[in-house]
């Protein structure tokens, strides 16, 4: 084809390039997902292997959902949609190549990563910093691409599926930088320049409008185009189009802190999480309407077109999702949700649901447009439909029943003014055969998954690519035309300046929330100020953080009566103002550790981390045996202690150069005091040695009282 | 459909507008949703003024309230009146230290041992002791306010006074037995 034809054309082959991906890579989320959920119903699935214990396992199960998975979708539609609402081909399809291939290379980086164990700590934000600075270069690649794209536009106006993509791309880039922020110490290991609140109030906007601009906006954007598409049906209300966004994109943004409710970050900021989570509810309902009520008068689809039946299916879990979230966010509901596994429910139905769903609605439109054929079967795509809802409801369901059985059973106080449930293993193992129920909707789920995938690699086979292509139609409206526009018609017809709006809306929340916090000294009380940790701490923290402790253990008290009686005094921000990053966690599979230092022996947690059922019959916590035959790498603490104390941490230069040496000498007195009480001798080189140094400072280093 | 439509809803396509073919009504926005989304911002509102500028409790100010309404766990161990003689009944009671048996199991197996021999705490089958001197009281004290800076939980906050009482039953009859292979005497020895 010469290149005047091709520029006639639509650029397809990368669209079909990011839908193969997006559909490999499902797979990978979907069987570690699975695994991890097993590993929960039965510890010895953890099969003492250090890269894919449950710590490890599961970041890596979120990243392949969220960027592997979820992101390869959005840029299949993305390119898909974009290019056909205005009405040419991409801007440059070498930029579009890079964005593929650099993206992929990504998720490979992160599949190697992940489990070797290094990670930020930060959920969803784990991938360290070299991998982090190529997600914004290939992140810039994609924004340049697209907005390439509109600039050479046809099509005068913005359709609303693209002010939801420009509102993605400009939000998780700055997302993403901010929260990015940090200082390498090595080539894989860095700490985050803010700490503690600040890192958890970062951390958390950044963690909450990923959900907001990576998992629901992009997917608004290809709902506004594949539901009115496939159903040949008008948008419902362009009116509720432009509130819905812009409420969307505004107050979406705000809404960070509700991951935070009961901590001890700043009230007002609080406050500010729940009041605007709860005004979310309404603007999001909005692309609920517009999703729906688009089918009005083609509702007969429902039943005749799987693809219909996804997108349905996805919008309803959408709108589920989006009520749910506002309700937890409401304090009193969150404090009995909060750390359960009724917030994973809550996740797995936008996932699977909405995200997943509305992916397969739309692979199973594009596979037969794509390759010019038809579907191969539409019975097996219904077969899918009904395994993938019954797994995700089985799912949902077992879940919502677990977090609601723990957090009661958390909370419980009897007549006596004891915790009716003491031993915290004991809630765990009434919802251990939830946890089964759950991994049986994850295999109904990806039984549905492969019964797709044979579907489309029929579909594929009988299909063409090359007789796919398209040409270019000419647009319905020129861009030159100056008819008289005023509002919001007048700005649809300005990307430059909607971008700039766009951008103005998602940074007033932010700036107003994340600003005044960054003067942490305003918060912290002269007379709290807490002592740094030790140079074998620390070491241990960065274990604790590499073996991703985090995913199943908080390190935050929260003001209750049946916490404090749990746990001790609720945290202060003050414990955790030298925290790189902050582990305050956002799940309780096991206890938490905010006050767990010296509450046990030294031996106690060596034999735990040895095998935890030695002190904790029942216990569902992995093994960590080679915790006793690594050993600690204290030449790079002093390194450590430099960028810590570049940072504000009020080490000496002596702490810092003696780094190494202190924390040998610590070692020593914890492996002596371990073996006068019986373990093998030897271990003060360990990492389990470091590891305890680290359990036993925790709620350890403020004042006495 | 169009016979549930209301009044509203005109389902006028709106001239112009046409993105690869897909068309847009001019629809109003739905009553109930608008309303659902002014009372949300109303609520949010009056919710904000009242947590950070009327006085509304603060997060602390909840959980003191919420600790008065805890009853305080009535210490069993503050009984001034208990005495090697009025415990000694109920310490030779088998019954009593089968009960006790059970609660040894669940909760002081993981570090004493399932014989009583010691592990990560001190043996408890010889007849030295750390705290306590070996005596009812004093194993009954310090089974229930704990050693906690030595990893000895208060287990006065956990376990009922009848289970309290059981369980220093049972480890009182261990005292003496001197099994095999256990840790070696740690404290002093008290006859």
């Amino acid at each position: 084809m010469s290149n005047q034809n091709l520029l006639n054309t639509y650029d397809d082959d990368i669209v079909r390039k990011f839908l193969m991906a997006c559909l490999i890579w499902a797979g990978v989320a979907f069987l570690v997902g699975l695994i991890a959920a097993l590993q929960l119903a039965y510890w010895p699935l953890n099969l003492n292997l250090e890269w894919i214990t449950f710590g490890r396992l599961r970041p890596l199960h979120t990243n392949a959902a969220i960027f592997a998975f979820a992101g390869n979708a959005i840029f299949a539609g993305i390119y898909h949609s974009s290019q056909r609402l205005l009405k040419t081909r991409m801007f440059n399809d070498t930029l579009s190549a890079i964005h593929f291939w650099g993206w992929q290379l990504i998720i490979v980086a992160a599949a190697i990563t992940l489990p070797l164990g290094y990670t930020h700590g930060k959920e969803y934000a784990e991938l360290e910093w070299p991998i982090d600075l190529s997600i914004t270069l290939i992140w810039v690649v994609f924004a340049v691409n697209f907005f390439g794209t509109i600039a050479k536009r046809k099509e005068k106006h913005l359709y609303v599926a693209l002010w939801f993509y420009i509102a993605t791309i400009v939000t998780v880039a700055v997302l993403h930088i901010v929260n990015s922020i940090e200082i390498p110490v090595s080539f894989m290991k860095s700490y985050p320049v803010f700490a503690g609140i600040q890192d958890a109030l970062v951390q958390w906007w950044y963690g909450h409008n990923a959900v907001a601009f990576f998992l629901t906006t992009p997917f608004l954007g290809l709902m506004y185009y594949y539901i009115p598409k496939i159903a040949n049906r008008p948008v419902y209300s362009y009116r509720l189009s432009i509130v819905h966004f812009w409420a969307l994109v505004f107050l979406y943004i705000w809404a960070g802190p509700h991951h935070l409710l009961y901590t001890a970050l700043p009230e007002w900021a609080q406050t500010l999480g729940m009041i605007f989570s709860v005004m979310l509810w309404a603007p999001s309902w909005g692309g609920m309407i517009n999703g729906l009520l688009t089918l009005r008068g083609a509702w007969h689809l429902l039943r005749t077109e799987p693809t219909i039946k996804f997108l349905v299916t996805a919008v309803t879990f959408y709108a589920m999702s989006t009520f749910e979230g506002p309700l937890l966010s409401i304090k009193s509901v969150n404090a009995l949700g909060h750390y359960t596994d009724w917030i994973i429910g809550h996740v797995h139905g936008g996932a699977l649901g909405w995200n997943g769903f509305l992916a397969f609605g739309m692979a199973y439109y594009l596979v037969p447009k794509l390759w010019k054929t038809e579907l191969f079967s539409k019975k097996l795509a219904n077969t899918h439909f009904w395994i993938g809802t019954t797994g995700i409801l089985l799912y949902y369901i077992s879940m919502w029943a677990a977090g609601i059985t723990q957090g009661l059973m958390w909370r419980n106080i009897d007549a006596s003014g004891r915790l009716l449930y003491p031993d915290f293993v004991e809630t765990v193992t009434k919802i251990v055969p939830l946890y089964w129920v759950r991994a049986l909707g994850g295999l109904f789920f990806l039984t549905g998954y492969l019964i797709m995938m044979y579907n489309i690699t029929k579909t594929i086979q009988q299909g063409n690519a090359a007789k796919a292509t398209e040409t270019i139609p000419t647009p319905a409206h020129q861009m030159g035309s100056h008819e008289h526009e005023t509002g919001h018609r007048k700005l649809e017809g300005m990307a430059t300046v909607f971008t700039v709006l766009a951008l103005i809306a998602i940074l007033v929340g932010s700036v107003i929330e994340i600003y005044p916090t960054l003067s942490l000294h305003k918060y912290v009380k002269q007379e709290n100020i807490t002592s740094p940790y030790t140079a074998l701490e620390l070491a241990g923290r960065d274990i604790y953080i590499k073996e991703g402790c985090y995913v199943c253990h908080s390190q935050m008290i929260r003001p209750m009566a049946s916490e404090v009686l749990r746990y001790g005094q609720p945290s202060t921000l003050e414990e955790s103002m030298y925290d790189r990053p902050f582990q305050w966690g956002s799940k309780r599979t096991g206890p938490d550790l905010a006050r767990v230092g010296s509450k046990y022996p030294n031996l106690w947690h060596y034999r735990h981390m040895i095998d935890p059922r030695t002190v904790t019959p029942n216990s569902i916590m992995p093994n960590y045996p080679w915790l006793v035959q690594h050993d600690t790498d204290f030449l790079i603490l002093r390194k450590k202690l430099s960028v810590m104390k570049n940072l504000g941490v009020p080490y000496s230069d002596a702490e810092v150069s003696n780094a190494d040496i202190d924390a040998q000498k610590q070692a020593q007195t914890i492996a002596d005091d371990l073996q006068a009480q019986g373990a093998p001798a030897g271990l003060a080189k360990k990492e389990i040695v470091a590891l305890i140094a680290y359990l036993q400072a925790l709620g350890q280093k403020g004042v006495k009282k | 459909m169009n016979n549930h439509q209301s009044n509203k809803e005109k389902d006028e396509i709106i001239k112009g507008h046409e993105y690869d073919g897909i068309q847009e009504y001019d629809n109003p926005l739905p009553g109930w949703w608008l309303t659902t989304f002014y009372g949300t911002i109303i609520f949010a509102a009056l919710y904000y003024v009242y947590y950070t500028f009327m006085g509304g409790p603060t997060l602390s100010q909840e959980l003191e309230a919420e600790m008065k309404a805890v009853p305080a766990v009535q210490s069993a161990s503050a009984d001034s009146n208990m005495t090697e003689d009025t415990l000694a009944a109920k310490f030779g009671d088998q019954n009593t230290i089968a009960q006790g048996k059970t609660v040894y199991v669940a909760k002081c197996l993981p570090c004493h041992a399932e014989n009583g021999g010691g592990l990560i705490g001190p043996n408890l089958t010889d007849n030295h002791w750390i705290n306590g001197q070996g005596t009812r009281v004093g194993i009954f004290k310090v089974i229930s306010t704990g050693v906690t800076d030595k990893g000895m939980p208060a287990w006065e906050q956990m376990l009922k006074p009848e289970e309290l009482t059981a369980v220093a039953a049972f480890v009182y009859s261990l005292k003496g037995t001197n099994v095999s292979g256990g840790k070696p005497p740690q404290g002093q020895e008290y006859k």
